[in-house]
């Protein structure tokens, strides 16, 4: 990643396109308890019961692969993540396509950090889950 | 509606959680699931000479630790249907492997919003998460939202 002083408001992080396949949700289900049983995340007729269209993304799910968009542009430098937020707008389905998208929208000199809009879009460009996100750099 | 609750129950700490062992393979897993490949995270040796001097969970883990109980077992639910509505949180310091993670949590606010749809009841859950040393790794704030 570039350094502090070579970022730039309206950078852009991605877009990336990425395919969340129904046992990969599944399988981050299990990792974090969630996956004993039908349910919202594992079962397409469980989520319908919950009058959802099938199976759904868990929210903790998408707040990490937002994390890791922004984790991925900073590498292995030694800026660091120091906050994220999410808003869960509309539920993501996996075993569709999504696009992972960033933008810096402010740059603090002072605190050395810089202020990031993240989303996910779905193939229609609908917007499911936003949030913001601040990086910190280091000298 | 308005919302009706005893604000007793507001900033007080319903619950610190017993210490979860954070497991290298279950960070592995994490990684594995979320396609995650920063050597950072994933790889021990490269780790050593990255910032933290060996593998640490990404932020993002620090969501994975979860109540006890189901926070409304503490805390009065406004309606009968509700959803996840989203989290903040501020990373504060690395999560490792062997860390002991407890999870302190209260009320920090509750409000209402009318939208669209009619009338919202958010409640937002503070949680701070600390290691075995009382050291702060994270502040979650998880938005949650109720509809009558």
């Amino acid at each position: 990643m570039n350094s502090f002083e070579e970022i730039n408001i309206g950078d852009t992080l991605g877009p990336l396109e990425l395919f969340v396949s129904k046992d990969q949700c599944r399988a981050y289900a299990k990792t974090m308890g969630m996956g004993d049983g039908p349910g919202r995340f594992t079962d397409d007729e469980a989520a319908r019961k919950e009058g959802l269209p099938g199976m759904i993304i868990p929210g903790n799910m998408s707040l990490g692969l937002l994390s890791k968009l922004v984790t991925d542009w900073i590498g292995s430098s030694n800026a660091r993540l120091t906050r994220i937020g999410t808003t869960y707008r509309v539920p993501v389905q996996p075993g569709r396509t999504i696009t992972l998208h960033g933008f810096i929208t402010n740059k603090d000199p002072a605190s050395r950090t810089a202020e990031i809009d993240v989303w996910m879009e779905n193939e229609e460009a609908e917007r499911l889950v936003t949030g913001t996100a601040t990086v910190e750099f280091r000298k | 509606m308005a919302v009706n609750y005893d604000p007793a129950i507001l900033n007080k700490t319903f619950e610190i959680t017993e210490p979860v062992e954070v497991e290298a393979e279950k960070i592995k897993r994490y990684c594995a699931a979320l396609g995650e490949t920063n050597p950072i995270y994933t790889d021990a040796e490269a780790a050593k000479k990255g910032p933290y001097g060996g593998i640490v969970a990404p932020p993002s883990y620090a969501v994975t630790f979860r109540n006890g109980r189901h926070f409304f077992d503490y805390v009065p639910r406004f309606g009968m249907r509700g959803f996840d509505a989203g989290k903040d949180v501020e990373f504060v310091g690395p999560i490792r492997p062997g860390d002991r993670v407890t999870l302190s949590s209260h009320v920090k606010e509750i409000y209402e919003k009318t939208g669209r749809t009619g009338t919202m009841v958010f409640v937002v859950i503070r949680s701070t998460l600390k290691n075995q040393n009382d050291e702060v790794l994270a502040h979650i704030d998880h938005r949650f939202m109720n509809r009558p």
